[in-house]
């Protein structure tokens, strides 16, 4: 595994859950880590845990100028995105309003959009860089009361499908792909679900893994899922004496 | 900022930045002149790393990339078909996706002789002369290789690095053959992390093409600029003179003037344009008191092959192998042969298969061309393939057109000759022949017109009566157009057509200065 080199890594909502956890992980291994989120007293909580790598930014994720403010204050160039932050209000559809529903897509679609624009403009200058964006299978079968969290999210991965459609073969060095993290025991989570803390050392070794060949790739909690070979490329792929695609693990 | 651009009134505005844009805007931006570059596409990000990719068909996407963004129409022995070919259209034009393979042309393609006569009676000027420029060129693109052992006029080349296992051992197969193969021309720096980036573009100054070695450079001496997503869409002036050009840039039309200009748009492009200037004082076009504008053009035929070397290295071949013991035999004009690469290989077999298809009115299937060439890919992934260029005659009715209706079009029509079947079989014989104990196998099956190496469509020559350009490739009667591009050759020669663009370049600058 080749390390991106000299990293300055932004974590959004790094003030809680999944995001505080990653952000942990990463300044112990040494790596700079800028956090974004919109509460100072969380984020000083981050910092207290995390140590002097961790670098505190109030910023509004949704807010696409703000987020512009936050990238211009960077002291060096962002190597390592990590989409994180997202909401997930328990509504029901009929309670949803189109200003509600839309403040959640502002934060889980608009906050990616906004942060991975920002970090691929210092990305294609040197034409290396890293974007993990944090997903969940939530738009495969939307649970009752998760409207705007299940259509947002799945939109997110959309956004990264076409992130990888438009950069992926002009920009190998620029990894982007998605990490689904699983349940985790967070306030956006389930109690019995995974401590954050083991799912962030997974999280953390795939941020700082930079292969062009994870480009495109989903990983679940430690596992990369492959995508659904077909009958027919099965067919292909034995014809072609192909090794049958083994799936990777972050160890 | 772009006011500063279009208000100025520059020495050179030089269309286009391929291989001859590029090396005559450098050379004239290092002797004191102004010189303003026009570039129909993007100037992109340095460090993008994309193939060409002729699959992409939205035009938007081809343009971000720097392909060239319309499919060409072609009507090929009267049958019309669409495709797009491998050109580029951005800073670089097509040669920020080229192999990088500038070889020298042997003295028959350009001079007449009894041994060797030439089918346009020779070149007006001759390779003796043309020489001195080849050794330039070389120079500027940090050319590395080995000298053909067949020749008598070695090269000063850069030394390439140590061959692969799997190339050392087809060299000697090749050699034990009875073969001179030697270490193909290649204008790579090989800077620490290269990467060989033949068929892609080259995010470090290593391989040298129309933008590393070309604009790059002249920008640096603070004498040049670059005008990107500018497409000329005419020139203007008076009978003799081109006054300024008519462009347009992101829907809005502007007007550019300098006291000289180089049309380097290449050998559909430049003389598109000639034609697309068409007025009362260039009836029929431009520069076209000939009516030849457009016509004679030329491509090279491919003739692919796989030849599986006796001792094999478990390493990936590389493009590094050349040799001309057929490029000239039993009295008939071929071409160079050379090793493609299999993994730059893969795409072009694609690619080849795919025309194929689409000639056998299979055109549906065509998806399905990717299973025999991933399969070739397979099955020959211990082979080596090789190309023979075969060198095209000019013909009058060959040549590119001009719709104005649909200006971005590439249209052209082309009819294979029984001279050039003729020669085709007889070069495959040779090949065959000349491989034997190499086991080749061809890979074509039908005449494959090479569509990334038009030229001739804007030939030089003595005579206004029969060329376009004069010795100097200066457009006959008008005083201050130049044209670089290959669309110079009057003949299509038997090797590849960069090294020869750039030389010429250097050489028609040299003119251009020494004229005042």
């Amino acid at each position: 595994m080749s390390e991106v080199v000299k990293h300055l890594a932004i974590v959004t909502g790094a003030g809680s859950g999944l995001g505080r956890a990653l952000a942990v992980e990463l300044v112990g291994r040494g790596v700079q880590v800028v956090g974004f989120g919109r509460r100072a007293e969380a984020l000083a909580q981050t910092a207290a845990l995390a140590g002097p790598g961790f670098h505190p930014q109030v910023v509004d994720v949704a807010d696409a100028d703000a987020v512009a403010d936050a990238f211009a204050r960077l002291e060096a160039s962002v190597t390592i995105l990590i989409n994180n932050a997202a909401v997930y209000p328990r509504r029901d559809i009929l309670d949803e309003t189109p200003e509600t529903f839309m403040a959640s897509v502002a934060v889980n679609l608009g906050g990616m959009v906004n942060c991975t624009a920002a970090a691929l403009r210092a990305m294609v200058v040197t034409g290396r860089g890293r974007i993990m964006n944090v997903s969940t299978f939530a738009d495969i079968a939307p649970l009752p009361a998760s409207s705007a969290y299940a259509v947002s999210k799945g939109a997110a991965r959309i956004y990264t499908r076409a992130l990888v459609a438009d950069l992926g073969d002009r920009f190998p060095g620029i990894v982007i792909n998605d990490w689904m993290p699983g349940m985790l025991a967070t306030q956006m989570g389930i109690a019995e679900g995974l401590d954050p803390a083991v799912a962030a050392r997974w999280g953390a070794t795939l941020a700082l893994w930079h292969d062009p060949s994870l480009t495109g790739s989903i990983f679940e909690m430690d596992r990369e899922m492959l995508p659904p070979r077909s009958f027919k490329r099965r067919i292909k792929d034995r014809l072609l004496l192909r090794a049958k695609p083994v799936a990777r693990r972050l160890t | 900022m772009i006011a500063d651009l279009t208000d100025r009134h520059w020495d050179v505005i030089v269309i286009g930045t391929g291989i001859g844009g590029g090396t005559i805007g450098r050379a004239l931006a290092e002797q004191g002149l102004s010189v303003l570059f026009v570039e129909k596409g993007p100037a992109g990000h340095r460090t993008e790393e994309t193939a060409l990719n002729t699959a992409m068909a939205d035009p938007v996407a081809r343009t971000i990339r720097g392909f060239w963004p319309a499919p060409v129409t072609a009507q090929i022995d009267g049958k019309t078909r669409s495709f797009f070919a491998p050109l580029g259209s951005g800073l670089g034009g097509s040669s920020v996706f080229y192999a990088a393979t500038l070889e020298r042309p042997e003295p028959h393609d350009l001079d007449h002789s009894d041994a060797r006569p030439h089918p346009t009676g020779g070149w007006p000027v001759t390779h003796a002369e043309m020489r001195p420029w080849y050794d330039k060129a070389e120079a500027m693109y940090h050319v590395c290789g080995e000298d053909d052992p067949l020749s008598d006029h070695p090269c000063t080349l850069r030394t390439p690095p140590p061959m692969t296992a799997t190339d050392s051992a087809i060299m000697a197969g090749l050699r034990r053959g009875g073969l001179h193969p030697y270490r193909l021309h290649a204008a790579l720096r090989h800077v620490e992390g290269c990467r060989e980036c033949l068929g892609s573009k080259c995010p470090r100054p290593c391989k040298m093409d129309g933008r590393s070695a070309g604009v790059e450079p002249a920008l640096a001496t603070g004498r040049a600029a670059l005008l990107d997503r500018c497409e000329v869409t005419t020139l203007q002036g008076t009978a003799g003179h081109v006054s300024h050009v008519t462009a347009l840039r992101n829907g809005v039309p502007l007007t550019l003037r300098a006291d000289r200009f180089v049309l380097a748009a290449g050998a559909y492009g430049s003389p598109r344009l000639l034609l697309a200037s068409a007025a009362a004082q260039w009836p029929g076009g431009c520069a076209n008191g000939s009516g030849l504008v457009g016509r004679n053009l030329m491509f090279h035929l491919n003739e692919m092959f796989a030849i599986w070397p006796k001792v094999v290295a478990d390493h990936a071949p590389g493009k590094a192998i050349g040799l001309r013991d057929l490029y000239h035999r039993d009295g008939e004009r071929f071409g160079m042969v050379q090793a493609m690469g299999i993994s730059a290989g893969y795409g072009e077999i694609t690619h080849y298969l795919q025309q194929w298809l689409a000639q056998t009115g299979l055109r549906r299937l065509s998806g399905l061309s990717r299973v025999p060439a991933a399969l070739a890919s397979r099955m020959l992934g211990r082979a080596q393939v090789f190309v023979g260029l075969l060198e095209d005659m000019p013909y009058v009715g060959n040549r590119v057109v001009f719709d104005s209706a649909a200006p971005d079009a590439i249209r052209l029509e082309y009819r294979l000759h029984p001279e050039l079947q003729m020669r085709r079989r007889q070069f495959r014989k040779a090949i065959r022949h000349g491989f034997r104990g190499q086991r080749p196998l061809f890979l074509t099956w039908r005449p494959e017109l090479n569509f990334g190496h038009p030229c001739g469509t804007l030939r030089f020559g003595t005579d206004p009566a029969t060329s376009v350009l004069d010795p100097d490739c200066r457009a006959h009667g008008i005083d201050n157009l130049h044209v670089v591009d290959a669309s110079f050759f009057p003949t299509s020669m038997g090797v590849n057509p960069s090294l020869t663009i750039a030389a010429n370049a250097l050489r028609v600058a040299a003119r251009m200065t020494e004229a005042g």
